[in-house]
């Protein structure tokens, strides 16, 4: 039965010792959607993301990426069918810099990685400035990029994401440590992709106040389970949400 | 601009060593066709340190492998040398793919006991082996053909094999798979979501540094007319650590610059004093305590503007510090 959804996953499961990280998670995405999930601190949210990813098994229930059976792939195989992830903590290439970071990216998706002897410098130049623009990060682009500010680290960590050319992207907490502008930025980046490139996005969010004007679509998460789904009014208004997350007494 | 300039050193270096055999004398001829071999040994187990960012101690067995397959073909079938060279970095490199496979799953301190253990495997086989190896005898007998006879034209051939094993590994370090391996030493598991299958590529790249290792060891049978298991065992294994730790290993030219100091100071030395294990061990700690970039990582810092090499100095300061 053909669907439209990029994204389907059915009774996720995942538990670390006696801890349910995971529980029973069922949820999609249909394409081009910009959504979000919420929690606090501890909810499952980089769980929920390092299983769909690859980098946790799960111990059951399924992900389907465009109807097809992903499961417990590796993480390479995963990325190369076009889903790209940004990590909470900037996971950079600290030794390179910005631009050789990018150009990994770049030259990984095009498949170029197994090429012994050209000199990496004369490829992807093109795409490498351009998405250097894109993330603004073009003047720091010959930078190592260990000695970045922390705002900028994470814009070459979202770049890197980028450069995978993905379908759907995975943001962890984008905005983390960042100030209230550069949130802003990084959240008008985000919605810019999603409406100009198509991308679907799916991003990760402990602060309610920078997903409700962005997000189409919330799921919040609590102790591993979804506790609540719909537009950010919606979720807004739910009273499960404001006891277990806004923390008010109905 | 800048490529030119290195282009220009370069052959600047080359040009030096083409006429050195005119001005120094038939021992440091010799010396220098061992700083030439050890010299690419060391290049090729930087593959494996610095570009991949894991500590084989266990690279002497794919030198050991390359200098037997040489020697065995020139001792009990008469192959010409540069079919034999062939074949050592192709019998290398096929015990790469074996050895390689299991390594290559680990990494970090396990990555070194597991290379050690296989190197030592590798090392008691050839040792106990009478019938094939002549065991702890040694091969004897492993004279180069007539034109390569003297130390001045043998030295030619090696410049001229070790120059284009250190161009081809430099074209290597350079291109888009080079780059990867430097993404797997900064950050392996990023790597992984980018769509590379990490293990595949360290597996690739181990495979390529031993047939390197091979080649050095091919060299190494017919420059020292004989070959002793000794080349295969641990201790060998620990020269081109001491040779990459000393030159550099965030640095192409690092672990060649390391050798020649290494090799140079070890004949030097050990013509007026036994205790050379006792210098070099001196050296060593020196050199990771003040200068943990190697001595080219000072050079490099220091004529930055000479060499206009980036990033240079932010890369020594580095070496310490990759625990993420």
């Amino acid at each position: 039965m053909p669907d439209d959804f990029i994204l389907k996953i059915e009774n996720l499961n995942k538990s670390f010792g006696g801890v349910k990280a995971t529980s029973n998670v069922n949820y999609k995405m249909k394409s081009g959607e910009l959504s979000a999930i919420i929690g606090p601190n501890g909810a499952g949210k980089s769980t929920f993301f390092n299983l769909l990813t690859g980098f946790h098994r799960v111990d059951s229930g399924s992900v389907f990426y465009k109807g097809r059976d992903i499961t417990n792939w590796h993480p390479h195989s995963i990325a190369r069918l076009g889903i790209a992830r940004a990590f909470q903590v900037s996971n950079i290439y600290h030794t390179l810099t910005a631009y050789e970071n990018i150009r990994q990216a770049i030259l990984t998706q095009q498949k170029k990685t197994l090429n012994f002897f050209t000199p990496a410098r004369k490829l992807a130049e093109r795409e490498t400035m351009e998405l250097l623009d894109t993330i603004g990060l073009h003047e720091q682009a010959h930078v190592t990029a260990g000695n970045l500010s922390q705002g900028d680290k994470k814009r070459l960590e979202l770049a890197l994401a980028l450069g995978c050319r993905p379908d759907l992207l995975f943001l962890d907490e984008p905005t983390a440590g960042m100030s209230a502008e550069e949130t802003h930025d990084t959240m008008m980046l985000v919605k810019k992709l999603n409406m100009e490139l198509g991308l679907t996005i799916l991003f990760t969010e402990h602060d309610m106040s920078v997903v409700f004007g962005y997000a189409q679509r919330l799921t919040v998460l609590h102790l591993g389970a979804i506790i609540s789904e719909g537009t950010p009014a919606e979720v807004r208004a739910d009273e499960n949400v404001q006891k277990v997350y806004l923390g008010v007494e109905p | 601009m800048n490529n030119k300039k290195k282009l220009l050193w370069i052959a600047a270096i080359f040009a030096a060593a083409l006429i050195l055999p005119l001005i120094i004398g038939e021992f440091w001829v010799h010396i220098a066709i061992q700083i030439l071999i050890m010299g690419l040994f060391a290049t090729s187990f930087n593959m494996i340190f610095g570009y991949m960012g894991q500590l084989s101690f266990g690279h002497a067995a794919y030198f050991g492998i390359g200098a037997y397959a040489t020697g065995l073909l020139i001792v009990k079938a008469s192959i010409p040398l540069h079919f034999s060279l062939a074949a050592s970095m192709i019998v290398a490199g096929l015990s790469a793919v074996v050895f390689g496979y299991f390594c290559v799953r680990l990494t970090g301190i396990y990555f070194a006991i597991l290379t050690l253990a296989f190197g030592q495997l590798i090392f008691y086989i050839v040792f106990q082996w009478y019938s094939f190896t002549g065991g702890d005898d040694g091969l004897q007998g492993v004279v180069p053909p007539d034109f390569l006879f003297s130390a001045y034209s043998y030295y030619y051939f090696t410049l001229i094999i070790v120059t284009a094993a250190l161009i081809v590994m430099w074209m290597i370090g350079e291109s888009p798979f080079g780059y990867t391996m430097r993404s797997i030493r900064d950050n392996d598991s990023r790597t992984r979501f980018l769509g590379i299958n990490v293990r595949a590529y360290m597996h690739v790249n181990f495979i390529i540094a031993s047939m390197f290792a091979g080649l050095a060891g091919g060299l190494f049978g017919p420059f020292n007319r004989s070959i002793a298991p000794d080349l295969l065992s641990w201790h060998h294994s620990g020269i081109p650590v001491f040779m990459a730790v000393i030159g550099g290993s965030r640095s192409f030219f690092g672990p060649f610059l390391g050798c020649i100091i290494y090799t140079f100071l070890m004949a030097f030395i050990t013509g007026f004093t036994q205790y050379w294990p006792l210098v070099i061990g001196t050296i060593i700690i020196l050199v990771v305590l003040f200068a943990p970039g190697g001595i080219l990582g000072i050079l490099e810092s220091r004529i930055k503007a000479l060499l206009s090499w980036k990033g240079i100095d932010e890369i020594g300061k580095k070496t310490d510090d990759e625990s993420y």
